[in-house]
């Protein structure tokens, strides 16, 4: 488990690379935003997937084959609390909410977290989870 | 960890350099937490840096002779220093066979054994193929039965199969001569050029391995080892050596080989052709089965090896090259011989100068072969013949025999037995042990050195339970006796050798001598000096004394460790192969294989006693039942009889 960090605000390179439409300076998330943006990198890395650190990310993508049931919705919250509280320390109180949709074959996924150390008022933030291949 | 640190090759550590950096010089925040995008670009960054200072370093590892670990690569690098590696080499036998043609004439006075397919053998159990790379004529000649027979006597067979390669040569190209096989025996290679208006196949060329007395009329080629263990060839450029006109054809006959594999075989059975005039192969008209044809083995196939590895380039390349081509210096033999026999495991070289007495203008060589301890006389006479062309005129090289001087070790190992399971279990760590460090660089060479501090220590490591030791070393060598013959002796132990004023410093095991029937043995009596003594042939008798049979049959040198016996007509040996073995005590303990004398840890003559510790299990403390019943004594045994 990562040590729990304590930071007065998170700065990130935004992976768009679309420059600020004023400035035309290169564009950066903040505070909320990117340990949104870094919640789902985890979510998302397949572990092994990057050079040298194994066990980053998670399996989800492993369950997106699975029944759309609830079962397969339960495994795959249980990995996304696993992930977020292994590799992401600056979020804490996370509850993870994920619906099975198998009408559109993909699972709704809902991230409620706190930022430790900043005044923001608790995050929720939802994405949806579909078998890409 | 400083940025400017370039060379290295830790992918954590080119992460943190990176994360410093920025640290210091940016005012994002998040590279710091792995989800991050700015960490997926760093770990994309430091990967990419990483992959780099790889591969700059195995390039630059690979750039060197002494670093290249890639076969190819090690080749290359010799080959700049003109050093060809040995390719493998076919196991060669001898064979004679009869070929019985029938009754009926033949009508030709001669038949020829094509070359290729001659026969097949078995070794460890797996078929082998032996060719031959010439073919081999012979006179047809009719038996007191009628028959015509033709003999083939003596023919060399290489294990492995012959196969030919042909060439046309386009000068428009950038073309390569390249055999597709690997595992070729360079030395089986056959290169036949024939011009574009000639038939049939031409001239052949032959190889060489530098441009000495090359001209550009030389029919001369190059070959060289490329990716793959594979040869090309080179031919000249009109300058050195002769070129290649457009159109010509070059075939090249070669064996490709199992090479060790295939020694060992001795029961051939024939598979070979044998033709009569231009082809008709006789042997299908005339000989019902192939088995009719019985062959003799006049030799076993021996002296295959495998193809020369990475290790061996790396040594002999360079020295190879400052020898270049010349045996002046003892280096230049040990290279130089290396490559013309390379069954050689060791080789010793002895200026005649550096002889007692001097023998100017003689150079002692002594190999010891990677199987067995002798090089055959034939094999010494090519040696001599091939080295003639390296050597300096007016030198006369001669290849003694191995003198293998033995060290044996008396040893009494201390145990504390509330550590062991069993008592051979622990004797059999303590022999491994020893067999492993008789593999070591100090022993089992010429010019070798026996360190008895090592060897205890050796001993006293190999288990916890082992907890001391007390070792006699002993030096032996081995009396090869002309049974039957009189004859006279010298050994020479280049050792000196431990002088205790009684006698008994020589022994040796039993034999017997013309005109006593009983077994008797060899011993001394030091002069006063201490110096020099008498050896005496004596044999025991029933109330524990001896009885001299020959009270100075020869004399002993304690200071050079040398023992001669004058004339003695020996009848037998207690030791089979006529084999006297006669041992001493070294005044050192250390033991040097002096000039030509090979050095040999001998474990299986060596004796290892296992002694209980009774003082470190605790069984008593005074010392007392220690002193009386677990003493052992650090010096020699007084008995007359080596055992």
């Amino acid at each position: 488990m990562a040590i729990k960090r304590i930071s007065r605000s998170y700065k990130d390179i935004s992976l768009s690379f679309e420059p600020h439409p004023v400035t035309k300076d290169l564009g950066v998330i903040k505070n909320a935003n990117a340990i949104v943006r870094s919640v789902r990198n985890i979510v998302e890395t397949i572990p092994t997937e990057r050079p040298f650190n194994s066990v980053l990310g998670s399996n989800v993508r492993d369950s997106l084959f699975d029944f759309v049931d609830f079962g397969t919705a339960s495994d795959i919250q249980d990995q996304i609390i696993v992930a977020i509280e292994n590799f992401e320390p600056r979020v804490d109180n996370v509850v993870v909410e994920v619906e099975p949709s198998s009408d559109e074959n993909a699972f709704e996924v809902t991230v409620i977290f706190d930022i430790i150390g900043q005044e923001f008022p608790t995050q929720e933030y939802t994405f949806l989870l579909e078998a890409t291949r | 960890m400083p940025f400017t640190k370039f060379a290295n090759l830790d992918f954590d550590q080119l992460r943190t350099s990176i994360k410093d950096y920025l640290r210091a010089n940016s005012d994002f925040t998040d590279f710091d937490f792995e989800g991050s995008n700015f960490s997926i670009l760093i770990d994309t960054l430091a990967y990419n840096s990483y992959i780099t200072a790889f591969n700059s370093n195995m390039i630059v590892n690979e750039s060197f002779l002494d670093s290249a670990t890639l076969r190819e690569n090690v080749v290359a690098l010799a080959r700049n220093i003109g050093y060809v590696p040995r390719s493998r080499t076919a196991a060669k036998g001898q064979v004679s066979f009869d070929i019985n043609l029938g009754s009926v004439d033949p009508q030709t006075s001669t038949v020829t054994l094509m070359k290729g397919l001659v026969c097949t053998g078995n070794s460890s159990n797996t078929s082998y193929t032996y060719s031959v790379p010439n073919d081999i004529s012979t006179s047809v000649i009719k038996n007191s039965d009628d028959d015509y027979i033709a003999s083939f006597n003596n023919v060399d067979i290489h294990e492995g199969t012959f196969l030919s390669k042909t060439f046309n040569v386009d000068t428009s190209l950038n073309q390569k001569f390249i055999l597709d096989n690997s595992y070729v025996d360079t030395s089986t290679i056959s290169v036949f050029i024939s011009g574009p208006s000639e038939t049939g196949l031409g001239l052949e060329y032959s190889l060489v391995d530098n441009i000495l007395n090359v001209n550009s009329t030389s029919e001369i080629y190059l070959l060289q080892e490329i990716q793959d263990e594979k040869y090309e060839l080179f031919f000249g450029d009109g300058l050195i050596g002769k070129k290649l006109e457009n159109g010509t054809k070059i075939t090249v006959f070669y064996i490709v080989t199992d090479g060790k594999e295939g020694n060992g075989a001795s029961s051939f059975s024939f598979a070979g052709s044998i033709q009569k005039g231009s082809s008709i192969t006789l042997l299908d008209e005339t000989v019902s089965s192939t088995d009719a044809v019985t062959v003799v083995t006049n030799q076993s196939s021996q002296n295959g090896t495998d193809i020369e590895p990475i290790s061996s380039i790396k040594y002999y390349a360079p020295r190879i090259y400052s020898s270049q081509y010349r045996a002046v210096t003892s280096r230049d033999y040990e290279a130089i011989i290396k490559k013309i026999y390379p069954e050689t495991d060791s080789v010793a070289v002895v200026g005649g100068e550096e002889m007692d007495p001097p023998e100017f203008g003689k150079v002692s060589i002594s190999i010891k072969p990677k199987n067995g301890t002798y090089v055959s006389e034939f094999a010494k006479s090519r040696i001599l013949s091939q080295l003639k062309q390296y050597s300096i005129s007016g030198i006369d090289q001669k290849i003694e025999d191995l003198k293998i001087l033995y060290v044996e070790i008396d040893s009494s190992v201390y145990y504390n037995y509330a550590q062991i399971s069993t008592i051979e279990s622990l004797k059999t760590k303590v022999v491994k042990s020893l067999t492993e460090y008789s593999d070591s660089v100090d022993l089992n060479k010429f010019g070798g050195r026996f360190k008895y501090s090592k060897i205890q220590q050796v001993i006293d490591n190999t288990d916890n339970a082992i907890t001391s030791n007390i070792t006699r070393v002993r030096v032996r060598r081995d009396l090869k006796a002309a049974i039957n013959q009189y004859a006279q002796y010298k050994l020479c132990f280049g050792n000196q050798f431990h002088v205790t004023t009684k006698g008994y410093n020589i022994k040796s095991t039993g034999f017997t001598i013309s005109g006593e029937e009983d077994t008797v043995y060899l011993t001394d009596t030091p002069n006063s000096d201490a110096k020099t003594g008498i050896v005496s042939i004596v044999k025991p008798v029933s109330d524990g004394t001896t009885r001299v049979i020959v009270s100075s049959a020869g004399t002993v040198n304690y200071m050079k460790g040398e023992v001669e016996l004058g004339t003695v007509n020996i009848t037998s040996t207690v030791s089979p192969n006529n084999i006297i073995e006669i041992q001493a005590y070294p005044e050192s303990n250390d033991v040097i294989g002096l000039q030509n004398l090979y050095l040999h840890f001998s474990i299986s003559k060596s004796t290892i006693n296992m002694v209980r510790d009774v003082i470190s299990s605790g069984d008593e403390i005074s010392g007392i039942v220690f002193s009386r019943d677990y003493y052992t004594s650090s010096y020699s045994n007084g008995d007359l009889i080596r055992k």
